[in-house]
């Protein structure tokens, strides 16, 4: 599947990208999110490009790695006062998704400009639902993304005294600190959306999920699941299990949707972003 | 262009601006710049008669400034090649299979104390110290050996005389004297000598380490902000420099557009700073690269040690060290950017690490930009002014031409619009005589001088 025409459609996404970065820059009319994913796959491309570097650019990679940052805490922010906008796909249902804005789960709602982005993520969902849930479920592939360059950054010898090798040989691999606070508001949000989305085949996603956190996700499986088995990428075997299904389950709801539609508008849309997950965490 | 916040005066300054005038430029003239012949810095010395530049090749040359003739004394005096020579090459680190590169990140000076020079030179990895001597006299009539070098036959040697020294074509000479090896893990971008003449720092991404000039086979370790987890890293140094007065205090620059001042006497790892300077951030004006475009790319005290000043990706900020709050003037360098930071983020534009530099005085501050544009900001008047350091403006004593960039819709004549800037040609590193109006301006792999126009 990774043969040459992979890396013919990655250079067309570089020129697009091209084009796309002086759009931001002279549009004004450029919807935020939109903004904000063009900024974070440029971030995810060059972060790639220097990892494949033999000596990476410590500054440059430590600068880029804190927007990426940045732009991931915006969207858990986005995405924990907003867990509606997770399954779009099942329009009918949405109604009953005010039912989740109840005592269990805290909404906090955004200053400012914050007004102005939670329109535009709803408007988003609509259009784009996959694109949206995509972003949220791939947090945690960017922070050991991130994670692990850093790590290659940090040189097998280092000359001065040693303060602390811990991570030299320590293979568990260690998340920012907000990861903490997203893991938890990811519980709370898993309360609420079980409620909703007892109608679909949850559990049988989670056993599929626990699967795929181990094996390797170029074998070749069904199309509708590739889709989404991004969401699941093999960095992280040491990841209890638990964790590894929270996440998907935002985005199976979508992905399993009945209808088949969905799926098309899936697969074209995702599939630039598919590259760039797959790139990041398959190499 | 200039948003001052200042304070009270520092003292008068001139109430003329000053007129800059074309004196020189050196390089090739070739639309092909070779990478290795890309200055990558350049500094005067502590008199000014010497300038020194480095390359990307590992080279430095080192002019001086002719000696005004009596004839004429307000002749201005040209800068010729004093000495060449290849300061670092590039190497292999054979345990981590990296090639290291042999471009010249800094040079300093050192204050001159016999008739040698001596200047430090540093690359990512290794510093070097170096003796520029001259050489004027040789001695004649040896002994045991020939004119030509050659042992002379035992029994020719009938008489003993002793050798004398007849004048010879000045020749200058380069001659390493230390090498400052194995102390950095990661790339070094700052060197700073301290006043006391006998110890200097080198600072690289994560650390600052302290060196005597005598002793190359250790440093002391002063500053370490690598943290245990290389994935929790946020930020690394950027830049450093010891105080021009005070020997035990120095500052660091980092990534985050923050500054620290450090009391090598508090603790032997100064990890604590002494002051810490952070400008709050305006919300209004927060953007996805923030954060990018507040990275210090260079620290440079006042002579007077009152002030020092940083550069970040689109401004020049002076600050008092007493104040720790804010920085007490701001001077927009291109502001007409600040809308184009997504396509400067995309080209690595947005990267670029554009140096400053005082005048003698402390008046008058100076940094480059694109197309080769240099601003000069007078801290007094305000006032400020844009310089195009080009081969059309090079005409022996030909008043530069004040540029402008056009930030709105309708250009005038003259003027550049901000898409038709060619941001290949950057200029980096500028350097202010440390006594005159002389500045020097490194312009991708040319050097130009330019001068006060002089009535």
């Amino acid at each position: 599947m990774l043969g040459r025409g992979l890396k013919r459609k990655l250079s067309d996404y570089e020129e697009s990208m091209a084009g796309l970065s002086s759009a931001f820059d002279s549009s004004r009319g450029l919807p935020y999110p939109l903004k904000r994913q063009l900024v974070l796959n440029m971030c995810l491309t060059k972060l790639q490009t220097y990892k494949m570097l033999v000596e990476p650019n410590l500054h440059r990679s430590v600068l880029i790695a804190n927007t990426v940052r940045q732009i991931q805490e915006e969207m858990r922010q986005e995405s924990n006062q907003q867990p509606v906008n997770i399954c779009p796909g099942i329009a009918p249902a949405s109604h009953s998704y005010t039912g989740l804005e109840s005592p269990g789960m805290s909404l906090q709602l955004p200053s400012g400009v914050g007004q102005q982005e939670s329109h535009c993520c709803e408007l988003r969902s609509v259009e784009d639902p996959i694109e949206n849930s995509l972003l949220i479920v791939s947090d945690d592939d960017m922070s050991s993304a991130i994670s692990s360059i850093l790590k290659d950054l940090d040189f097998v010898e280092d000359i001065s005294p040693p303060t602390c090798l811990v991570s030299t040989g320590d293979d568990q691999p260690k998340f920012p600190e907000n990861t903490g606070l997203k893991l938890e508001d990811d519980r709370q949000d898993l309360k609420g959306a079980e409620c909703v989305f007892g109608s679909f085949e949850i559990s049988n996603s989670t056993s599929y999920l626990k699967d795929l956190a181990i094996d390797d996700i170029f074998e070749d499986i069904d199309t509708s699941m590739y889709d989404s088995d991004f969401c699941c990428p093999p960095l992280m075997p040491p990841r209890s299990p638990s964790l590894a299904t929270e996440e998907p389950l935002k985005t199976f709801p979508s992905c399993n949707s009945s209808s088949a539609n969905n799926i098309q508008i899936c697969r074209t849309d995702l599939s630039e972003l598919d590259h760039i997950m797959e790139i990041l965490v398959g190499s | 262009m200039a948003v001052v916040a200042r304070a009270g005066g520092d003292g008068g300054g001139s109430s003329s601006e000053v007129q800059w005038c074309f004196l020189q430029v050196k390089g090739a003239i070739d639309e092909d710049v070779a990478e290795a012949d890309i200055i990558s810095t350049v500094e005067f010395n502590y008199t000014g008669d010497l300038l020194a530049t480095g390359d990307k090749g590992g080279r430095v040359v080192i002019f001086q400034r002719e000696q005004e003739t009596k004839s004429r004394p307000l002749s201005r005096g040209e800068y010729n090649v004093y000495s060449t020579f290849q300061s670092h090459e590039p190497e292999f680190d054979y345990l981590k299979s990296l090639e290291i590169e042999e471009k010249i990140n800094k040079i300093r000076w050192l204050p001159q104390q016999n008739a040698a020079h001596f200047l430090l030179s540093t690359n990512d990895k290794t510093i070097k110290l170096w003796k520029i001597s001259e050489r004027d006299k040789r001695a004649e009539g040896y002994n045991l050996k020939d004119e030509d070098g050659r042992l002379r036959e035992p029994f020719r040697v009938t008489e003993l005389r002793v050798p004398t020294l007849k004048p010879m074509d000045l020749m200058v000479e380069a001659s390493p004297r230390r090498t400052f090896a194995n102390a950095h893990t990661y790339h070094i971008n700052s060197i700073s000598v301290n006043s006391d003449y006998a110890t200097y720092l080198s600072a690289d991404d994560l650390r600052i380490n302290l060196w005597h000039l005598e002793v190359t086979n250790r440093s002391f370790n002063i500053v370490d902000i690598k943290p245990a987890n290389m994935e929790e890293l946020t930020e690394v140094i950027t830049a450093a420099e010891f105080h021009p007065h005070h020997c035990n205090v120095f500052v660091y620059s980092s990534s985050k557009g923050t500054i620290r001042l450090c009391d090598m006497r508090s603790a032997a790892l100064c990890d604590q700073h002494a002051k810490f300077f952070e400008e709050p951030e305006d919300p209004s004006s927060r953007s996805f690269f923030s954060e990018i475009i507040s990275s210090i790319s260079d620290v440079k005290f006042s002579h007077s040690g009152r002030y020092m000043m940083t550069r970040d990706y689109l401004s020049v900020k002076v600050w008092d060290i007493n104040m720790e709050n804010r920085p007490v003037e701001t001077y927009q360098v291109h502001e007409y950017l600040r809308s184009k930071l997504c396509s400067l983020y995309e080209n690595d534009c947005i990267f670029d690490k554009f140096e400053c530099c005082w005048n003698g005085s402390d008046s008058t501050i100076m940094t480059g930009s694109y197309n080769n544009f240099f601003r000069t900001f007078e801290r007094n008047m305000p006032r400020d002014t844009t310089l195009e350091a080009s081969r059309e403006s090079s005409k022996p004593r030909a008043i530069l031409k004040p540029r402008k960039v056009c930030t709105t819709g309708k250009r005038k004549k003259d003027e550049i619009t901000v898409d038709s800037l060619d941001f290949n040609k950057k200029i980096l590193h500028t350097a202010w005589h440390p006594m005159e109006n002389i500045i020097a301006v490194a312009a991708t792999n040319n050097l130009y001088l330019f001068q006060e126009k002089v009535n």
